[in-house]
């Protein structure tokens, strides 16, 4: 949720304190700040707060909180005025369970155009773009107090008997809507339309964007306008069966509550009429199913101390419970909550103890160790593992690990993320014949001379009867024994050191052998030599071999290996290198062979 | 020459953490990796139309409804609490290393598939609290990192646990400065988790966590792409400097 900071502070009498000291106040005690540039700060509302915290007002509330700084006004605990009736329009509501409520207004002769600077700037300030005066209230509104809301120009609704009709209904199989964007979408009966009833067309794709039939145009003179709730779950799959993600969409799927919509429309209609003028014939309100109201939650003060393992006196968490805005009773050390409507997370006691642990900052909560348990613990099959892993390893083999998936196998994922490997794995063979291939390759860079690669992998194959542990190695193991559980069984400790980029390029192997003239002294040179006219590209040095002969020469080989770590060698590059090499050893008296 | 193979930095990191947890009373504990809809999602308190049981993010498996691939270890979790429940147990500690998938495109910090330590500590009421959670991660972190690690904890939200919490840790990497990282979620399991395994959440509590693995061991050691681990390639096996402990 992009906020501004300067449209937060509306809701606040006293300064609020700097950016840094705001982020910090969310991210410790809310929610992580995504992005801070100047006046916005995009905030990472987590999703059981998204029914009341996509708005100015949910975070302003939630500062207000964790700041001990009270709102100088909430919209939503201003109390809702009686809308006045009308018989001009009316609502059909198809599925109560897939629209909660549908209000509607008509507002007569508004005159549409450009918003005022402030309203502008507003939106801007968030990124949103000015679209004209009823459309920004809309958005500002939604903003605000986080009620989507929409207009549609009356004209282009039929009447009958003087009377507009609003259906909320299900789409039918293929049936079209072009959407304010000018897009044209094929919808299906998963997907829930705004029509126009008496036309029985449609005007907006529920919950999620307008349509182009009823678009607002500067000769509009008459509107309705939707405060509603619709189901998250239909309104989450149409946008992402449509790939229409909105700000609408996105605050209908977190269910919001439909008590939000009165709010809503008496805020939207007061800044429509403040702005584009004009005068609201009426409301309807077709709210079929009232959630209950005043639902409670009670915990104990002791529950609270078990669960976050520090003490809280009474008045603390009263305060908190208090700077939250929660109407709380208290008797016999329990605390019994009234939610305000908009709060739908709070529905059990561990709602209500994270809201004393977060608003007192889990930096309070101290770090305590677990006492002891008695016995040890059961580590037996974990144990038993890494012994036949350290088995291996004193056989020399090396310890790959491969991607489950596979070209073919018993089980075939429905959606598979490389369609070329739509399977999970039978057995480790096919990715250890790829491995040992790739490592015989490899060997000469990273193992000792004439150390042979044997690789093993212990990892899940999975066949029709059900999944299990194998063993794979790249060559037989005399008596390798299975894997048993064994809790006595110390598994081999490690340190491994910083890791070491390795290049991805081709390397070039050389061998090389000499008489050298017979002293260490010579010896240490010859590898200085190397490095100075390997110029960074000789990776590395091994001896091969050494012998002094009879006459009391000493003999020297050497496996050279060049690699680049940006691009592909050449022969003729590594040939002019190993010339190089050459010329300075005869230089120095040696006598390459 | 009879030279010695070596150990997947993976397995050596387990080792060292399985070491650091055991001596907190933490066994080990493993279970499928193609799960069930009950162990992975449901009994986790998450529910039947959550966004994360979607395509795009879990793998399916064809012609099997309710198969998945485990998109979190955390159902190892709930295999071990279930076992509570049918052994009378009030008491446990366990941490489940384990691979786990989930459905998104990979590059060099994201991969379909990857390992993550889960773990739980269930204890009877009052005995395993939101503390023990900072003071096991805040010893763990301090031996498996190094004296100056220091944890904190952020609000966050899980269907499994309440409260929820993000673990960050004070890494100061060799010759850089230190900073925070976003190493697990955690928080004190949801009492209809402890239901849903057949537990009373009145008689036990306790507290949950899981974290990528790949991502710590990128951190500590300094490994520049997720992809590297799991490609059978051994020089990344022998790109690290290797002393017996």
């Amino acid at each position: 949720m992009k906020v501004s900071l300067t449209w937060l502070q509306k809701y606040f009498d006293m300064p609020l304190p700097s950016t840094d000291a705001i982020a910090d106040a969310f991210t410790f005690h809310a929610f992580e700040i995504e992005e801070m540039k100047g006046d916005l700060m995009d905030v990472k509302v987590l999703p059981n707060r998204a029914a009341d915290c996509l708005s100015h007002r949910g975070l302003a509330k939630e500062l207000s909180a964790i700041l001990d700084a009270p709102l100088k006004q909430d919209p939503l605990r201003d109390p809702l005025p009686e809308f006045p009736q009308t018989d001009a329009l009316m609502v059909e509501i198809e599925d109560s369970k897939k629209c909660l409520r549908y209000m509607g207004a008509l507002v007569k002769g508004v005159k549409v155009g450009p918003s005022p600077a402030w309203l502008r700037e507003a939106l801007e300030a968030v990124g949103q773009r000015s679209i004209n005066n009823v459309v920004d209230a809309t958005n500002y509104v939604m903003l605000n107090i986080g009620q989507p809301l929409h207009a549609f120009d009356a004209a282009k609704l039929a009447q009958h008997d003087g009377r507009y009709a609003i259906g909320v209904r299900s789409a039918k199989e293929g049936e079209k809507i072009t959407t304010l964007s000018g897009e044209e979408y094929e919808l299906s009966p998963s997907m829930q339309l705004i029509t126009d009833a008496h036309a029985d067309t449609p005007i907006a794709l529920a919950g999620v964007k307008g349509g182009k039939a009823a678009e607002l145009t500067s000769d509009t003179i008459d509107i309705v306008v939707e405060s509603a709730n619709f189901d998250g779950t239909l309104t989450r799959r149409a946008a992402q069966a449509l790939r229409l993600f909105t700000d609408a969409s996105l605050r209908f799927q977190n269910r919001p509550s439909p008590e939000l919509a009165a709010y809503g429309m008496r805020d939207v209609l007061a800044l429509i009429t403040l702005i584009a003028g004009g005068e609201v014939a009426g409301v309807v309100d077709a709210y079929p199913t009232r959630p209950e109201q005043d639902r409670t939650v009670a915990v104990s003060h002791a529950r609270i101390d078990s669960l976050l393992g520090r003490s809280f006196t009474i008045a603390e968490v009263e305060e908190i419970f208090s700077r939250l805005g929660l109407d709380t009773s208290i008797m016999n050390d329990t605390f019994t909550v009234t939610p305000p409507f908009e709060r739908t997370d709070l529905t059990l006691p561990e709602d209500l103890i994270e809201e004393v642990g977060r608003i007192a900052g889990y930096d309070t909560v101290p770090a305590t160790e677990l006492p002891p348990l008695s016995g040890a613990p059961n580590q037996a099959r974990y144990r038993g593992i890494e012994k036949m892993k350290d088995h291996l390893v004193e056989q020399g083999f090396i310890e790959v690990s491969t991607q489950s998936f596979a070209k073919k196998g018993d089980i075939v994922l429905a959606n598979p993320l490389d369609k070329s490997m739509p399977a999970l794995r039978t057995s480790l063979d096919e990715n250890m014949k790829m491995a040992i291939e790739a490592a015989k390759h490899y060997a000469p860079l990273v193992l000792a001379p004439g150390q042979k690669p044997k690789l093993f992998e212990i990892g899940t194959v999975f066949a029709k009867d059900g999944e299990k542990l194998a063993v794979k190695t790249s060559e037989p193991v005399v008596d390798l024994p299975s894997i048993e559980d064994d809790n006595a069984y110390v598994p081999v400790r490690y340190e491994l050191g910083a890791y070491r980029p390795f290049s991805v390029y081709p390397f070039v192997v050389r061998d090389i052998s000499m008489w050298i003239t017979d002293s260490d002294e010579a010896r240490g040179a010859v590898f200085a030599l190397f490095a100075e006219h390997g110029t960074g590209l000789l990776q590395q040095v091994q001896l091969l071999d050494q012998f002094t002969n009879t006459e009391g020469r000493q003999s020297l080989a050497f496996r050279l290996i060049f690699q680049s770590f940006e691009r592909t060698l050449t022969d003729d590059e590594v040939n002019a290198l190993m010339a190089g090499i050459t010329a300075a050893l005869v230089a120095k008296g040696h006598e390459v062979r | 020459m009879n030279e010695l193979g070596r150990l997947h930095p993976i397995s050596v990191a387990v080792r060292e953490m399985a070491d650091i947890f055991g001596r907190m009373g933490f066994g080990v504990a493993y279970g499928p990796e193609l799960e069930d809809d009950w162990h992975n999602f449901t009994a986790l308190n998450v529910p039947e139309d959550h966004p994360a049981r979607d395509m795009q993010d879990t793998f399916w498996v064809k012609d099997r409804p309710g198969s998945v691939l485990r998109t979190h270890a955390t159902s190892v979790t709930m295999r071990a609490l279930e076992e509570m429940a049918k052994t009378g147990a009030v008491e446990k500690r366990m941490i489940n290393p384990g691979k786990v998938f989930r459905n998104e495109a990979t590059d060099m910090t994201h991969e379909a598939q990857f390992y993550q330590l889960d773990g739980f500590a269930v204890g009877p009421t009052g005995s395993v609290t939101l503390a023990h959670l900072k003071g096991t991660f805040d010893r763990f972190y301090r031996e498996y990192f190094g004296p100056n690690t220091k944890v904190r904890f952020r609000p966050s939200f899980f269907g499994f646990t309440e409260p929820s919490v993000e673990i960050d840790v004070w890494f100061e990497a060799p010759g850089k400065e230190g900073r925070w990282l976003e190493t697990a979620g955690a928080g004190m399991l949801h009492p209809n988790v402890l239901r849903n395994a057949g537990l009373d959440p009145e008689k036990v509590q306790g507290f949950a966590f899981g974290g990528g693995l790949e991502r710590l061991l990128m951190v500590k050691y300094g490994i520049p792409d997720v992809r590297l681990f799991h490609s059978g390639d051994i020089r990344f096996t022998y790109a690290f400097e290797e002393k017996k402990v």
